[in-house]
């Protein structure tokens, strides 16, 4: 019953994240490199036993957590965009002076985190990977020392963060009170009783539930807490929260209502319709008035997370299996965006400012490019993996019936074009005025960026087999 | 009898919270909070949970209550001013609040509770008395849980390390 | 280099319009400061590919309506997508306009464009492979792949290469086409589901789903969605207002291939999509656009007449003219529809021939503005012949190419409505005078600034690039003939689709139809939910 062998994965992690803290002690000054190499490794293990687990299906630890393509999908996702993180970070914590060992551990164990809301299969279980996640997000989100915005970023978002956690909690009581057990297939089995549909009870559960999710990914109206931290944060670990801690909490969101609340879906659907559709307003809207790139970058993730919810609020198959889908084109291109903005930016804040990006493409053409590719990407345009994701959720949500919001979304898309527009307009159509690195552009980041750039084409043109891979996923989901 | 006590318990335990952020001097809002503590361990008691009471007098009233007790200490809180830059809220937040208060009540009057305990926990407890049921469970069905509590608080040790060390790298 | 031959025998679409993009990774492996190697081999390579779509022309069965060279390949098989192109006497003409121009465009920028010239002709290339794969797509989800990312690199093109405004130019073009065409994925959408229901099978295939009519009230939203982002690349009056913005800050090379080319994707996304697909939509929405037609014939006519600058009176121009070709499309009879059909490509070489004759003027005195120019006839005779051959091309003079379609539309459109044809009449006339206004001020008279006393005639390569379009211009309107021979079929079958079998009476649920043979169409009503 306890099956620890299936944690494999999770194990390595745990333990990469350890030997990065030990190794941290030698006294070689070459050792940061060591560490994220170690790091790496770990991670790019860790992916290749996920893969393994493929159809595998299988519960471990008395139903705490299920191995099924589901979390196979998501661990995978988590990995990759760890071992991303890390190649993003080499150069630049080295250059902000902020190189200390714990910052890769801390990553490690947010990933460590993520894996396991998208496998926890207990409530419990859910909220224990959401707080391993958080806690190390908000350190890493307070790593740049003497900034004061990193302090603010950081005290901020574990304060509204501890506050959503606690909506969480309330609402896991909430259910446990009157389900009597936390488990999420004991609480659809209760669900299967008529009159529990009607419980007030559970309902404010459900309602809590959905606030404390709807902090972690950051949706309208519960989004206030992400531009002053995505601003604040050292912006390799806005990168990272920007995706991975959006793609776990949607990972247990989906896994809890989907699955489990699936019966109460006439209760859910409605609210989840009206916050899709005012996040996606909202989010769009007030990106375009956004001088700081990352602030900017940050709207947009509020918004993405919209088109998200629009799949949800479609519901059937098609819609579940096409946020998985855009979940692993969200990542790619987003890390890919903040890649550049990571290369790009200097110390003291230098270089983060939109028109900051004057004339980039003179003096570093495939920076530039690359940059265009992304921003096209998460403006929706084809051919790149933006665009099948976009078209897979309007997708979804006309075949539910939801044509109303599939206009609402594409119209937010229109307005999204031309902030990030914005940003190719400074780089191409206007002349640089200053050298922009000090150096040539570092190998591990550029590495990153090849493999997001590459990885957000061939989703344009080739998705047929990712999409198989996100159908699959999502229809062994529970049954 | 029950009931009666429920309900001491249940005001004398609203009163000291109330009187926690009422109190000007942070030392008396920390003593009220330790008041409140001791009357919910009360009602844990009262609903036979003596298991869940020690716990929550050991850990809160304890634990968690000597470390607020020293931070009051080390940043030497004045008599703290009224600063409320929020004042206009007020009304608004009461309003808000008693709608609040409303809502749960009609909530839980209407609530269903499961009729039968069979194969929830709380069979367990009812067979063989909170203590041993709570341990089984913990080291059973909820091993996982429990394990994985233990790299949270590695997280938050990490955290606190790399906090601390900024100041030494000054 | 058989195995070559061969493939090109068996995919001609494909291999047509992929060169330039294989032409543009070329081009990004050479190093930039290797000028005239990057833009002759940008030349070639769009030449190479005009030719190979000669191929196109001559293998061209004109005795068939269907879809000819098509290629189908499954892409996302699970959704019913596949990459499936061919062409039929609609699209070939438009590819063939497309190759034809392209190159003459790359050559056109031979020494007017001085900056960034490799990322240039990276971007020509790329947007030649865009706007073919519009014309060649049978296929929705493909369509709308092309549609869009055709825009990216116009989008470029204008906004570094273009004039003072650019930038604001080139955010309004690209903001205002994707928030139409956005609107169209809604509809594309709703019309796969809807195909889904009805057949129970999933397919983007132009050619299957215009095999099932949607019920006429959700055919008036989906004409609608369609239309909206048709109209505005047309651009038809109200719509137009990014065009005159685009036009006269693009580059040369880019108003040639915005006017001669992208403007015609907007009706033929009416001819391919809007008509076959909405058959009732269509006759309903008659009245309505062909008044903005008209409206859009006079309207660009009389903005043209009072404008300054001789780029944005050839931009407005524009308006009017594809005012007329919406007209005849709507009139929804042969004469019309292959009068629109042959006006787009006149309007793509006479329009498309004016703006290069602007960029031209303007390399040699960098001001398009009427009032400084004057008496030019005699510093530049061999200008002024082309130039008024192409002005007289495009206010319509027998015996060149615009009379023969403006004929034909005006025929046809009386057929249909004779007080619409009364009022598209005048904008004939409007256009003799807007045109030979401009023309008499531009270069006739007496030289007033010193300036223009030592203008040079043009020079070998602007005759190469002008030789070519007018040859077309007097062909096409001495002897169009070859022409409609290869359009009439599918011309033909179009109308046959507009007026197929139609919904008569709605009976519990079931829709009765009547057609030719009393059949009835169509049993379930597919709803659409919210």
């Amino acid at each position: 019953m306890i099956n620890l062998s299936l944690l494999t994965p999770e194990i390595i992690v745990l333990i990469t994240a350890l030997i990065v803290l030990i190794l941290d002690l030698l006294p070689w000054r070459g050792r940061k490199v060591l560490l994220a190499t170690v790091g790496v490794l770990g991670t790019v293990g860790a992916l290749l036993i996920t893969m393994g687990q493929w159809d595998l299906r299988e519960e471990a630890f008395y139903g705490m957590v299920a191995i099924d393509n589901f979390s196979v999908y998501f661990k995978a996702l988590f990995l990759i965009i760890c071992t991303l993180t890390i190649l993003l970070s080499i150069n630049y914590i080295t250059r902000g002076g902020i190189d200390l060992g714990e910052y890769y551990s801390l990553v490690l164990l947010a990933t460590f985190g993520y894996m396991f809301m998208a496998s926890g299969t207990d409530l419990i279980t859910i909220f224990l990977a959401l707080e391993i996640l958080s806690l190390a997000v908000y350190i890493l989100a307070g790593f740049m020392r003497h900034s004061p915005k990193s302090n603010e970023s950081a005290f901020k978002y574990f304060l509204l963060g501890a506050f959503s956690s606690a909506f969480l909690l309330y609402g896991i009581a909430n259910i446990y009170g009157v389900v009597g057990n936390t488990n999420l297939k004991d609480i659809a089995q209760y669900l299967s009783q008529e009159a529990a549909l009607k419980n007030p009870l559970f309902l404010a559960g459900m309602g809590l539930l959905l606030v404390g999710f709807g902090f972690k990914v950051a949706i309208v109206p519960f989004h206030m807490w992400t531009p002053d931290v995505y601003e604040g944060s050292p912006t390799t670990v806005t990168a990272f929260m920007a995706v991975g801690t959006k793609a776990a909490s949607f990972a247990a969101f989906l896994r809890v209502f989907f699955y489990t609340l699936e019966p109460l879906k006439g209760q859910w659907v409605p609210v989840l319709w009206l916050l899709a559709a005012v996040t996606i307003i909202f989010g769009n809207t007030v990106a375009i008035y956004q001088k700081n790139i990352k602030r900017m970058l940050a709207y947009s993730a509020i918004a993405h997370a919209g088109y998200i919810l629009v799949a949800m609020v479609a519901g059937n198959d098609l819609g579940s299996s096409s946020i998985l889908y855009y979940l692993l084109v969200y990542s790619l291109m987003n890390l890919g965006a903040f890649g550049v903005v990571i290369i790009v930016e200097k110390k003291e804040e230098e270089n983060l400012t939109i028109s900051d990006y004057r004339g980039l493409a003179y003096k570093h053409p495939m920076l530039s490019a690359a940059m265009s590719l992304f921003l096209l990407s998460l403006a929706g345009i084809p051919p790149t993996g933006g665009f099948v994701g976009k078209f897979y959720i309007f997708s979804a949500a006309v075949s539910g019936g939801y044509v109303g919001l599939a206009i609402i979304g594409v119209l937010g898309s229109a307005i999204a074009l031309y902030y990030y527009l914005r940003i190719i307009v400074y780089m191409y159509m206007y002349d640089p005025e200053k050298e922009f690195l000090d150096g040539p552009v570092p190998f591990f980041s550029a590495a990153a960026l090849v493999i997001t750039a590459i990885g957000t084409i061939l989703l344009g043109i080739t998705p047929a087999r990712i999409l198989e891979l996100a159908h699959y996923s999502i229809s062994y989901l529970g049954h | 009898m029950h009931q009666i006590f429920f309900w001491g318990f249940a005001l004398l335990a609203v009163f000291s919270a109330l009187m926690v952020i009422t109190r000007r001097n942070v030392v008396h809002s920390a003593l009220f909070l330790i008041s409140t503590f001791f009357w919910v361990a009360a009602i844990y008691i009262l609903l036979e949970a003596e298991l869940l009471a020690a716990i929550q007098i050991l850990v809160y009233a304890g634990a968690i209550m000597v470390l607020i007790v020293f931070t009051i200490l080390l940043i030497h809180v004045e008599e703290t001013k009224i600063i409320n830059p929020w004042q206009r809220q007020r009304p608004i937040a009461i309003l808000l609040g008693v709608f609040l208060l409303g809502e749960i009540f009609l909530i839980l009057s209407r609530a269903l509770f499961p009729e039968s305990i069979a194969g929830t926990a709380l069979q367990q407890v009812a067979q063989e008395g909170n203590t041993e049921a709570v341990g089984k469970l913990l080291y059973t069905k909820y091993l996982f849980p429990f394990e994985v509590a233990s790299i949270l608080l590695l997280a938050a040790m990490i955290g606190a390390i790399v906090m601390a060390k900024r100041e030494i790298e000054k | 280099m058989q195995a070559i031959t061969t493939f090109f025998w068996e995919h001609p679409l494909t291999v047509i319009t992929f060169s330039p993009l294989l032409g543009a990774l070329i081009l990004l492996f050479l190093n930039k400061r290797d000028v005239s190697l990057i833009k002759s081999l940008a030349f070639i390579v769009s030449l190479i590919d005009f030719f190979l779509s000669l191929h196109l022309y001559f293998y061209f069965q004109s005795d068939t309506y269907e879809m000819q060279f098509l290629e189908k390949i499954p892409w996302i098989p699970d959704w019913g997508i596949s990459y499936q192109v061919g062409i039929d006497g609609i699209s070939l003409f438009l590819v063939l306009l497309t190759t034809f121009l392209t190159p003459l465009a790359i050559l056109s920028s031979w020494t007017a464009i001085t900056k960034k010239i490799k990322e240039y002709m990276v971007f020509m290339l790329l947007l030649e492979t865009g706007m073919l794969g519009v014309f060649i797509a049978l296929d929705l989800f493909l369509f709308y792949v092309f549609w869009e990312a055709m825009l990216i690199p116009m989008y470029f093109l204008i906004g570094i290469w273009g004039g003072a405004r650019r930038i604001y130019a080139a955010i309004k073009f690209f903001v205002y086409t994707m928030a139409g065409s956005l609107l169209m994925l809604v509809g594309i959408l709703v019309l796969y589901y809807l195909n889904y229901q009805t057949t129970g099978e999933y397919t983007f295939d132009l050619l299957e789903l215009m095999k099932t009519i949607p019920p006429p009230a959700i055919q008036t939203w989906l004409f609608l969605a369609f239309a909206i982002s048709f109209a505005i690349k047309v651009p038809m009056f109200p719509f137009h207002t990014w065009l005159p913005d685009a036009h006269v800050e693009a580059p040369t090379a880019g108003s040639v291939i915005l006017a001669g080319i992208l403007l015609k994707m907007g009706t033929y996304g009416f001819l391919r999509f809007c008509l076959p697909l909405f058959p009732d939509a269509t006759i309903e929405f008659i009245p309505l656009i062909s008044i903005l037609a008209i409206v859009g014939i006079i309207y660009g006519a009389l903005v043209s007449m009072v404008q300054q600058d001789v780029k944005s009176l050839v931009a407005y121009s524009s308006v009017s003219h594809l005012g007329f070709v919406m007209l005849g499309i709507f009139a929804l009879n042969t004469q019309g529809l292959e009068g629109g059909i042959l006006q787009m490509i006149n309007h793509g070489l006479s329009t498309g021939a004016l703006f290069l004759i602007v960029g031209m003027l303007y390399e040699r005195r960098h001001t398009r503005m009427i009032d400084d120019f004057g008496g030019l006839s005699r510093q530049m005779p061999i200008f002024a012949t082309f130039f008024m051959l192409v002005t007289l091309s495009s206010i319509g003079l027998p015996g060149l190419n615009g009379f023969v379609g403006e004929f034909l539309v005006l025929v046809g459109t009386f057929q249909a409505n004779k007080l619409y044809a009364t009022f598209a009449a005048t904008g004939i006339i409007l256009a003799a005078v807007y045109m030979l206004w401009m023309y008499q001020r531009v270069m006739f008279g007496q030289i007033t600034k010193p300036e223009n006393q030592r203008l040079v005639d043009l020079n070998l390569r602007e005759v190469i690039i002008l030789v070519p379009i007018t040859l077309f211009i007097i062909w096409i309107g001495v002897y169009p003939k070859p022409l409609f021979q290869k359009m009439e079929r599918s011309v033909q079958h179009l109308i046959s689709q507009v007026n197929r079998p139609r919904i008569i009476k709605v009976e519990r649920e079931v829709f009765l139809v009547s057609g030719p043979n009393k059949m009835v169409y169509w049993t379930n009503v597919p709803r659409i939910k919210e």
